[in-house]
């Protein structure tokens, strides 16, 4: 029974953490006024531009280092292709959700396509994937005896920690820094901030940008624990779960990221009642489920109170009343 | 001379010139890529047009001539026409209906089951309008049920869409994988030939084609859909809602009503889709993927102006590149992707149409 408890607790935290970076990456971009739909899109690429960068690295030297570089890439090709985003929301004035489906569906055709180009001409082989298989995971000493809670220290995947320190991060630039106050300005009354100096679109388009990066980082995390490799299944629909769980959030950090780890012990838990109930594997996809079940049913006791960022979705005109 | 002038820089056809600058940058950013993977531009769009039946190839196969493929074509296009009109009317009353991926499959997954159910009880016509009914009803009443919980519980339409997508996916591929499942294609069993849409594989003059009969019907539907939008109350109500919501309050439409009137109207199309796809153009359903057709009727609706006919204009052009896209892969052994890539650039394009409309007349 532990032993199920334990593997609830670290798939869950697996699973989660990621969704919470892309949840805040989230936040970034719709608390400057910009609807993010593309959260799906930017992880994809994101995850693409890592792949490519570590398989592409792996040839020349082992060890660790491109692991490390993956994730570099991963946050610059989630954060260019985000440019795009910026590009036709802010300066083409398109409609936001419009932009962001488009992009999901632009992402999936373009890294498809330019996975089987490289594999090709690279790589010399036929392939629709980059291999990376999964990072060899750690167990903190001492800490990880604590009964229960000892698990959230055991088999914890490098990833895990350098998220919580970006997450840590961002909230304070998000809520304690000018900037950040200039960027939730610009989605709740952009001509206010334009009066005080703030140019808004350039600060809509930093924001995201952002969001493209840390989507990004989410991408490479799921390429690297649960899928192991990058090829177009990593477009499961994370992203949008990761909108669901920043809207239930109220917009806000810390709310998004209970929600984010409700999604991950629902996903894991459905997983191991499964194993324990010794049901065939056909039934995962019964349990794939309970995410967006709890999603709906919450969203609709809490989508009254919720608020969105009074601005989300206008483009910023400046002499519109 | 005064039409030519309207047509040019009028207000009246600034969707339809928006639509057409879409389309000739993202043809021309198409053959830019085309060209720098070292391809004849020319002759790709040429295969494109072949594929879909539009010109004659070179050689056909035995059975297989001009017509086949243009009806084949036809049968592809049935459900984007469907589709993009469902986007189209939600577009209207200011919704987002990203939920048609999750409509077509319901639909479609539910008109398997019932037809199977029942087996060889009903007479081909029948049973053909029956799965007509049911795709409907189950389109109609999933979409009605996101209006409500729009209208009644504020839950945004666009995030109860997406969830509803997923829920219908995982529930239709639990239940095909355990249940319902042909173990050698791994994919649903085949519906009846009695209840399908398109006539599949008929002789007919020495060739065998595939015979679309939703199509009529989608075209009618595009026609019907504009009547119903421009000349009546309640298409009129619609339309007051999507151009301002206060505005139409004020002047006492009901929004719950007109709400849940559009979505189940968005809905029934989508549902249609669902059957023209799964019990028409395809005669099952595969597994663990959502149509992405669904995704695509978006864009497609965006590009015909979110006006019915408009739709039916888009959905051929799109069309002719999807269907395309196979001959053209294999005439100049280029990655078939390179047609979904053509695609979503002009979506790009036709999203950020605003800009190319000129300037707007009026106040604005």
């Amino acid at each position: 029974m532990t032993e199920l408890l334990n593997m609830v607790i670290i798939d869950g935290l697996s699973f989660a953490l990621p969704l919470f970076i892309m949840a805040i990456g989230g936040i970034y971009s719709e608390k400057s006024g910009i609807t993010n739909l593309a959260l799906e899109g930017f992880q994809g690429v994101g995850a693409f531009a890592g792949a490519f960068a570590a398989v592409f690295l792996a040839q020349y030297t082992a060890g660790p280092m491109p692991c490390y570089f993956s994730f570099l890439f991963a946050m610059i090709g989630g954060g260019v292709f985000a440019l795009l985003h910026a590009l036709l929301c802010i300066r083409f004035r398109a409609n936001q959700v419009i932009s962001g489906v488009v992009m999901n569906i632009l992402a999936v055709a373009m890294t498809t396509f330019l996975t089987k180009r490289i594999n090709a001409a690279v790589f010399g082989n036929a392939g629709n994937k980059f291999m990376l298989g999964t990072i060899a995971r750690f167990t903190v000493p001492g800490l990880s005896d604590i009964p229960v809670l000892g698990a959230i220290f055991t088999n914890v995947y490098p990833f895990e920690g350098f998220i919580l320190v970006v997450a840590a991060v961002m909230s304070c630039v998000l809520y304690c820094t000018p900037f950040g106050l200039r960027l939730r300005a610009c989605g709740d009354n952009p001509h206010a901030a334009d009066a005080a100096g703030v140019d808004v679109n350039r600060v809509r388009t930093v924001a995201v940008v952002i969001s493209g990066c840390l989507s990004g980082i989410a991408g490479m995390s799921f390429a690297y624990s649960i899928s192991a490799n990058f090829s177009a299944d990593i477009f499961l629909g994370y992203g949008y779960l990761s909108i669901a769980a920043l809207i239930f959030g109220n917009w806000t950090i810390l709310p998004a990221f209970w929600a984010c780890l409700l999604f991950g012990f629902a996903h894991s838990g459905g997983m191991a009642l499964i194993l324990r109930l010794g049901l065939p594997s056909s039934y995962n996809d019964l349990v794939r489920i309970l995410p967006y079940v709890l999603t709906l049913v919450l969203l609709i006791f809490f989508s009254r109170h919720n608020r969105s960022p009074r601005a989300l979705g206008e483009p910023y005109e400046k002499g519109k009343r | 001379m005064k039409f030519l002038r309207s047509l040019f820089f009028g207000d009246r056809f600034r969707m339809l010139r928006a639509s057409f600058w879409a389309l000739l940058f993202s043809l021309a950013a198409g053959a830019l890529i085309l060209f720098l993977m070292g391809k004849n531009p020319v002759s790709a769009y040429a295969n494109l047009l072949q594929g879909a039946g539009l010109l004659p190839k070179l050689k056909y196969a035995g059975r297989q001539n001009q017509l086949t493929d243009f009806l084949s074509f036809l049968d592809a296009m049935t459900p984007m026409v469907f589709a993009s009109l469902s986007v189209a009317t939600a577009l209207r009353a200011g919704f987002f209906n990203i939920a048609v991926p999750g409509q077509m499959l319901a639909a479609g997954f539910c008109a398997h089951i019932v037809m199977a159910a029942l087996g060889d009880a009903l007479p081909s016509p029948l049973a053909k309008i029956l799965v007509l009914v049911i795709g409907i009803a189950v389109g109609a009443a999933l979409s009605a049920c996101m209006g409500w919980l729009k209208y009644r519980f504020n839950v945004n339409e666009v995030v109860t869409s997406i969830m509803l997508n997923s829920i219908v996916m995982y529930l239709v591929t639990f239940y095909i994988n355990t249940f319902y499942v042909n173990p050698i294609t791994r994919q649903s069993r085949p519906i009846s030939d009695a209840a399908r849409l398109t006539l599949s594989g008929v002789r007919w003059n020495g060739l065998k084609a595939d015979f679309a009969l939703a199509f009529p019907l989608a075209i009618l539907a595009a026609f019907l859909l504009r009547t119903f939008l421009e000349r009546t109350t309640y298409g009129f109500e619609i339309r007051a809602l999507g151009l301002s919501r206060g505005a139409a309050r004020y002047s006492g439409i009901s929004l719950g009503q007109t709400t849940l009137l559009t979505m189940a109207i968005s809905g029934a199309l989508g549902g249609l889709a669902g059957v023209a796809y799964f019990c028409g153009c395809f005669a099952s359903i595969q597994p663990g993927t959502m149509p992405g057709m669904g995704f695509d009727a978006i864009a497609v609706a965006l590009l015909g102006g979110g006006q019915p006919l408009g739709c039916v204009f888009a959905s051929f052009l799109i069309t002719i590149i999807s269907e395309g896209s196979v001959y053209m892969s294999s005439r100049l052994s280029v990655e078939p992707e390179i047609a979904s890539l053509i695609t979503s650039v002009i979506l790009i394009f036709s999203a950020c149409s605003a800009s190319f409309g000129g300037r707007r007349g009026g106040h604005d």
